[in-house]
């Protein structure tokens, strides 16, 4: 959606624009059902699709075990730059650090420390690539069965129209990779939303 | 204040967890999926929910309709990859109060969070 459409949205006080039922169940722009995302990972093609879907299966499945050992790393590290910072607390409290010099060095490691723990909690959160390319391969293999599936149906029936045809490029488009870059549509439908319910 | 955080990936709920608890909510139930979270839920004490979209077993959908059938007050943000304005309209029509597209920063959690809560 577009900023004129959400403008559109905000301004009408139109309803928003229902999902046909029909193509509800289409191929085309849609999140894969989480029927189908278990299906995808359970049932093995006799085709040997299965074999692809369970690599990919395996290949999220170590990823989200590595990224949970990358979190375990920097768990550790937050918990030793807050030990740190204990340390340099109680030392500012000792006679000895009481003179000027002193005390801008333990500022300055306390500012240090600070921001290493801001990197810290930012590689955390940075982390949310993984669930990400989890999902987008997820769609990739949902789709890829479709296509297959179509193209076998195709041989069997004859020719089908282009709206019946499987799209990925929209769906794996909608899934961002910068943190917040749909923030502003999400709240702009939400709001349309509120105001249209109130309306 | 317990939150209840319903994902199926283990590294979501982690940072959903470590932004909660850098705002001050360390209360927290954690769900794999739709099932398990009404699970957790029927164990009393939630008074946030925090909930994917796309998880195996039931849906976040079906679980934010599951839940509302039973509880029409209780807070629930959806944190999901769904990012289509049909999907937003669908998931606020089966009663989510807030959204937020993956990937979040801390600041747009904490605000989604507070609004619910304020």
């Amino acid at each position: 959606m577009d900023q004129s459409e959400i403008d559109a949205l905000l301004a009408g006080g139109g309803k928003p624009p229902k999902k046909p039922k029909a193509a509800a169940k289409a191929p085309v722009a849609e999140p894969m059902p989480a029927a189908s995302a278990a299906s995808v990972q359970a049932e093995p093609h006799k085709d040997g699709s299965g074999h692809v879907i369970s690599e990919l299966d395996t290949v999220t499945s170590v990823t989200e075990r590595e990224s949970n050992k990358v979190m375990d790393q920097l768990d550790q590290i937050s918990q030793l730059v807050a030990r740190q910072q204990q340390l340099v607390t109680d030392m500012m409290r000792h006679e000895g650090a009481q003179s000027p010099g002193a005390q801008k060095a333990i500022h300055e490691v306390m500012s240090a420390s600070k921001e290493i723990q801001d990197k810290v909690f930012e590689a955390m959160d940075l982390m949310q690539f993984q669930d990400i390319t989890r999902q987008k391969l997820e769609r990739i293999v949902h789709h890829l069965r479709q296509i297959h599936d179509y193209i076998v149906d195709l041989l069997g029936t004859g020719l089908k129209s282009d709206q019946e045809r499987p799209s990925i490029s929209h769906t794996i488009a909608q899934t961002g990779t910068t943190p917040d870059e749909n923030k502003a549509h999400a709240d702009a439908v939400i709001e349309a939303f509120k105001s249209q319910k109130k309306g | 204040m317990k939150i209840l955080i319903v994902d199926d990936s283990s590294t979501m709920r982690r940072i959903i967890i470590n932004t909660l608890s850098r705002i001050g909510y360390t209360d927290v139930v954690e769900g794999e999926n739709g099932k398990s979270g009404l699970e957790k839920l029927g164990q009393g004490g939630v008074e946030m929910i925090i909930t994917d979209w796309n998880m195996p077993e039931m849906d976040g959908l079906e679980f934010v309709k599951t839940v509302r059938g039973q509880n029409a007050a209780i807070p629930i943000l959806m944190v999901t990859t769904n990012a289509a304005k049909e999907d937003i309209v669908e998931a606020l029509q089966a009663g989510v109060n807030n959204y937020v597209v993956k990937p979040f920063t801390p600041e747009t959690l904490k605000e989604k969070i507070e609004s619910l809560l304020g």
